[in-house]
């Protein structure tokens, strides 16, 4: 039991790790890397309490969530945290735009929106975007 | 109709990367390049259109070898085949593919693609019905699909999904071999200007 308990806070030390890591480094994990560790945490319990969902619009989350008593310790010390990590690099993508609007405003004027023009124009901009912009595209995944 | 799986390096070199780390995990480049570089004069393919072909590939009743290829050339647009297992005659992606769907949203979100519109399509072997088959693997497009655009948040619009059935065999010498049974994602062009929402 402790063993898993521990599981659960290596989740949240690397969490915490990975916000005190510098600027230029993302503080978020990728799609696939939460992914991976869902399965890893949760696969089984999974195919056990939620066989026949999905991944979308939240059903093997809402899956979890409702068998908590009956989830492995593993899986019940992790669902939440990985989570978390997806929603947060979510979260980052979604922020882009507005953290680095100065930015675009100033480095990217003549640049339409769409085809994904903005965030080429950012990247390309990299060594004179702010601190905020340059940590907003990292957390985003965009480099 | 068994779990779909096919045996493709760059989907093995997924599964065989550490599964925790707390180092970034590099959205995976051999993703990206094979979406990569739409050429100009990609025919007009929509999920619709397609599905339409394959509905009327259905008429073809003779033995798979014996039918005529779809009347599509796909060859031409940028594209990956992907290993994502399913569980049997379900449309359930199964955990041990999550990392891999993972990915491919890694990937729908690399700069170097955000600007394109992507077709999800499922196909089957012939083991099973026909008609049962056409119905699963749009099930198994609409799973992939749908796990992109919510939990990953791939912008919808740049996402269509279609089941092809048995109707575009890779192998129709060996209608009932596991390359058969396979998820393709295609570049389908340019994804214009997308106002946020």
């Amino acid at each position: 039991m402790t063993i898993w308990r521990g599981a659960g806070w290596a989740v949240a030390l690397v969490l915490v790790a990975l916000g005190s890591a510098g600027a230029a480094r993302a503080q978020t994990v990728s799609y696939a890397e939460a992914a991976g560790l869902l399965n890893q945490h949760c696969g089984g319990d999974i195919m056990k309490h939620c066989r026949g969902l999905n991944l979308g619009n939240g059903a093997i989350h809402q899956c979890l969530a409702g068998n908590a008593a009956q989830l492995s310790p593993a899986c019940a010390a992790n669902h939440e945290g990985i989570r978390a990590m997806t929603e947060a690099r979510a979260a980052a993508q979604a922020a882009v735009f507005k953290v680095c609007d100065r930015d675009r405003a100033e480095y990217c004027p003549g640049v339409e929106a769409g085809d994904g023009n903005i965030v080429s124009c950012l990247l390309q901009a990299s060594k004179v975007v702010s601190q905020t912009c340059t940590a907003a595209i990292a957390n985003a995944g965009y480099r | 109709m068994r779990a779909l799986a096919s045996t493709l390096a760059f989907a093995a070199a997924l599964a065989a990367a550490a599964p925790a780390s707390a180092q970034q995990f590099t959205p995976n480049a051999q993703i990206v390049q094979g979406l990569q570089g739409a050429v100009q004069d990609v025919p007009n393919v929509s999920a619709q259109a397609l599905r339409g072909l394959a509905e009327a590939h259905m008429q073809y009743s003779g033995p798979p070898q014996d039918r005529p290829p779809l009347a599509i050339q796909l060859d031409q647009l940028a594209q990956i085949n992907v290993e994502i297992e399913f569980d049997l005659n379900s449309a359930m992606v199964k955990p041990s593919s999550y990392r891999t769907l993972g990915a491919i949203a890694d990937a729908m979100h690399n700069p170097e693609l955000l600007g394109y519109k992507f077709l999800v399509v499922g196909n089957t072997d012939t083991t099973g019905t026909r008609a049962g088959n056409m119905k699963l693997s749009q099930e198994r497009a609409d799973a992939v699909a749908t796990a992109l655009t919510t939990t990953f948040r791939v912008d919808p619009r740049r996402i269509q999904a279609v089941g092809l059935g048995e109707e575009n065999l890779q192998d129709a010498k060996n209608p009932t071999a596991a390359i058969n049974r396979r998820v393709q994602i295609f570049n389908v062009g340019r994804a214009g200007a997308l106002t946020p929402r």
